[in-house]
């Protein structure tokens, strides 16, 4: 039976129409949302507002702490990124090809930080740095090296670095499962053609693994620079709240300091409006850059 | 049919952007609403007849008192008066639930100021509160004396107006151990050099880092030892003038010696070094474990860790020791106001019960069921059984002006201003600036609060 036109538009309709909906308001409405209050002085609890124009904007380029909190999020994201793809493509391959017994094993305690929250995390790992009892120092101080222990999340110096360790303790599960995903999907055939030609496993790895789990990598890579820049506040916030003076603030936790903090929710505002456009911006380029062909053999 | 594509995009966009305009609160009349509610300094509307009825909604903070308190004096107004009826909004996170409603100007009647999410200063800024400045001469105590003579600390004034009822006496100290201290041999400090003296000695035996505040909150430190400091230098002038973040306050030379006091406590040593990284359960923690003898906390420290204090440890407490040889100590208290709202809807209603709660009974049952003072002058606390024995000895202490002088802030600092002079602090005290470097920080942070107030 041949689908009228009508009933075809109608289909369309109902399948785009509440979709569209949803997305209207809670994406769109809360984007533009944002984009207005940037535009106000308001402390965010009361319903007086006085409209400024851009004078957030004004106060963000010449706010000594932005600078530091760029940072510190692009330090978050490129050391997870290096961190997270170097472990989680070993992991993968490792449990994928090395015909290890204990495999399923291994998959379930590597993913299992993923079902964990980021909060528990965070609280965890507080307790891991916690400068008298904390498994960190108490283990340096058992291998003699107790000139490096430290109070790892009370020091201007050593608070950020600290937090890598946990984010991407907390990312390699997933990244892995994924990888490990794109590993099963390449064809046995290549690997025996390789080996007949003489390839090690360290070739084999460089010239049939990568290039064909390239498209997973790339997709994943992107995940994190998204999820870390939206989402790193939560660890910040938990382990740090953003100090020992700014030391460890990211986009997120300053927003959230100006505008819970200090009831300033329209600065906080024109901080979010300027956490989108560096997003975007670092995916578009991201995008450029690994634009790499898609690899068949 | 492209066309009608378009249309229906079209019109389904008009849709979005009608209910983002609809919803948008503080569009279109802000500036008016914000004029109408700054202006109307003293609401009198309400019946008139002084008939006292209807709903009154209550909102109250529970944190480290508990509520049983509240319980009591809620009950006992609706005997009294059984025309009204009481919604309570109470719990650990009402000043965030209950945001919403002020946002949308339909506040509760009564508002008890305290906790996280609450800031009396904003209140006050953004025309939240009730004009109580008349309202506060018409009320007695039981015993007939003026409410106005009968506070242990006067309310809060912002430009000479009453806004908010300082209901709990609170004050920050220092907190140390009386039993170990006794078995040790050491004595509570007395001044700043004796404090310096007292933390020497302790490190010298104990091989502990005798100082021990939280880093993560350094509004801990910055309450409870610096404002102290600046009192018994420079007395409430200087409280206000660094308060309010007036131009040359933080570069003064009274604020230097005070900075420089705390300077050599970090180069000493006595500072926990790890101090940076704690939250405030984790410093108290250390403090009842022995790992550090002094910490600075609120009355509220039993408390809060209840739970877990070791058998052995007693709870002894100095306001804390900053001021020269020979001087009384200081003490800034920190009030936990009532309030009205500008925009309740039952005001009658909402100052009868401000009125209730404000007698000599009511203060010696605030001090029963939270081991904290009520801001009532003259309550006598030793005929009862229930109050603690640190907050008795506090209470004669704090009525004797030998020995403890009161000092006054205007207000509570703005937290535009206590959040950048917070951040330095933590640096001086972590030895990662000095003093000079953390005045002239301050000294900034204060300019820039006060342009953000122009």
């Amino acid at each position: 039976m041949v689908q009228s036109k009508k009933q075809r538009y109608l289909f369309m309709a109902f399948c785009l129409v509440p979709t569209f909906l949803m997305f209207a308001i809670f994406t769109l409405y809360p984007l533009v949302n944002g984009l207005y209050y940037s535009l106000f002085q308001w402390s965010g609890s009361s319903s007086a507002a006085e409209f400024i124009g851009l004078e957030n904007y004004r106060k963000l380029f010449n706010d000594d702490i932005i600078p530091a909190t760029i940072w510190h999020d692009y330090f978050l994201v490129i050391t997870k990124i290096i961190g997270i793809m170097i472990l989680s493509t070993f992991f993968a391959v490792a449990l994928t090809q090395m015909r290890i017994k204990e495999a399923p094993f291994y998959r379930i305690v590597f993913f299992f930080p993923n079902i964990m929250s980021v909060v528990v995390i965070g609280i965890l790992w507080m307790f891991i740095y916690n400068p008298s009892l904390g498994l960190v120092n108490s283990g340096l101080e058992f291998l003699g090296l107790e000139g490096w222990t430290r109070s790892w999340l009370g020091s201007e110096r050593w608070a950020l670095p600290s937090l890598v360790l946990p984010s991407v303790w907390a990312g390699i599960g997933l990244f892995m499962l994924m990888l490990m995903g794109g590993i099963s999907n390449i064809s046995k055939s290549y690997y025996e053609a390789a080996e007949i030609d003489g390839a090690n496993g360290w070739q084999q790895f460089w010239k049939i693994t990568l290039p064909l789990v390239w498209p997973q990598m790339k997709i994943s890579i992107l995940y994190i620079i998204i999820t870390t820049l939206n989402g790193s506040f939560i660890i910040v916030q938990v382990m740090t709240k953003g100090g020992p003076n700014n030391a460890t603030h990211v986009m997120g936790s300053y927003l959230y300091e100006e505008a819970f903090v200090k009831y300033n929710f329209g600065y906080g505002a024109t901080i979010g409006v300027m956490i989108l456009v560096l997003s975007l911006i670092t995916v578009l380029i991201m995008q450029y850059f690994m634009r790499r062909e898609k690899v068949e053999y | 049919m492209k066309n009608r594509w378009k249309y229906t995009v079209a019109a389904l966009l008009l849709l979005v952007f009608m209910v983002v305009a609809g919803c948008t609160p503080g569009s279109g009349g802000d500036d008016s609403d914000s004029e109408d509610t700054a202006d109307n300094g003293e609401n009198t509307e309400g019946s008139g007849d002084g008939e006292i009825s209807g709903e009154l909604e209550i909102q109250y903070f529970v944190g480290g008192y508990g509520d049983s308190w509240w319980k009591e004096v809620i009950g006992d107004f609706e005997e009294e008066y059984p025309d009204v009826t009481i919604t309570e909004h109470a719990g650990p996170n009402i000043n965030e639930e209950m945001r919403s409603r002020w946002v949308s100007e339909d506040p509760p009647d009564v508002v008890y100021i305290d906790g996280a999410g609450s800031s009396e200063t904003q209140m006050v800024e953004d025309g939240q509160l009730m004009n109580l400045t008349s309202f506060l001469d018409e009320i007695e105590l039981e015993d007939g004396t003026p409410l106005k003579e009968s506070f242990i600390v006067e309310p809060a004034m912002y430009d000479g107006e009453v806004y908010s009822l300082p209901l709990v006496f609170d004050t920050w100290g220092t907190w140390y151990d009386s039993a170990w201290f006794e078995e040790k041999g050491w004595e509570a400090p007395e001044n700043f050099p004796d404090f310096m003296d007292t933390m020497g000695t302790i490190q010298e035996e104990e091989g502990i880092d005798p100082f021990v505040t939280t880093g993560q909150h350094p509004y801990y430190f910055l309450r409870g030892m610096m404002y102290p400091a600046f009192g018994a230098k420079g007395g409430d002038e200087l409280l206000t003038q660094t308060i309010q973040g007036q131009e040359g306050a933080w570069s003064s030379d009274e604020v230097m010696e005070v900075i420089k006091n705390i300077e050599s406590m970090q180069q000493e040593g006595y500072i926990d070094s790890d101090f940076g990284a704690l939250n405030h359960t984790q410093s108290q923690m250390n403090f009842l474990n022995h790992d550090n003898a002094f910490i600075p906390v609120g009355f509220w420290l039993p408390n809060e860790m209840s739970e877990d204090k070791p058998e052995e440890v007693e709870y002894g407490f100095i306001p804390s020791p900053m001021q020269e040889e020979g001087e009384p100590y200081a003490i800034v208290p920190d009030l936990r106001p009532l309030a009205i709202a500008e925009e309740a809807d039952n005001p009658e209603a909402a100052k009868a019960f401000v009125e209730f709660v404000y007698t000599k009974e009511y203060a010696t049952s605030f001090s029963e069921h939270t081991g904290a003072l009520m801001n009532l002058q003259g309550v006598d606390l030793t005929e009862s059984e229930d109050v603690p024995e640190f907050l008795i000895e506090a209470n004669e202490m704090i009525n004797n002006p030998d020995k403890v002088q009161i000092y006054q802030k205007p207000h509570p600092m703005s937290a535009e201003l206590e959040t950048p002079i917070s951040n330095s602090l933590v640096s001086l005290m972590l030895g990662n600036i000095t003093a000079e470097q953390f005045v002239e920080e301050a000294e900034a942070a204060a300019e820039e609060y006060r342009n953000s107030q122009e």
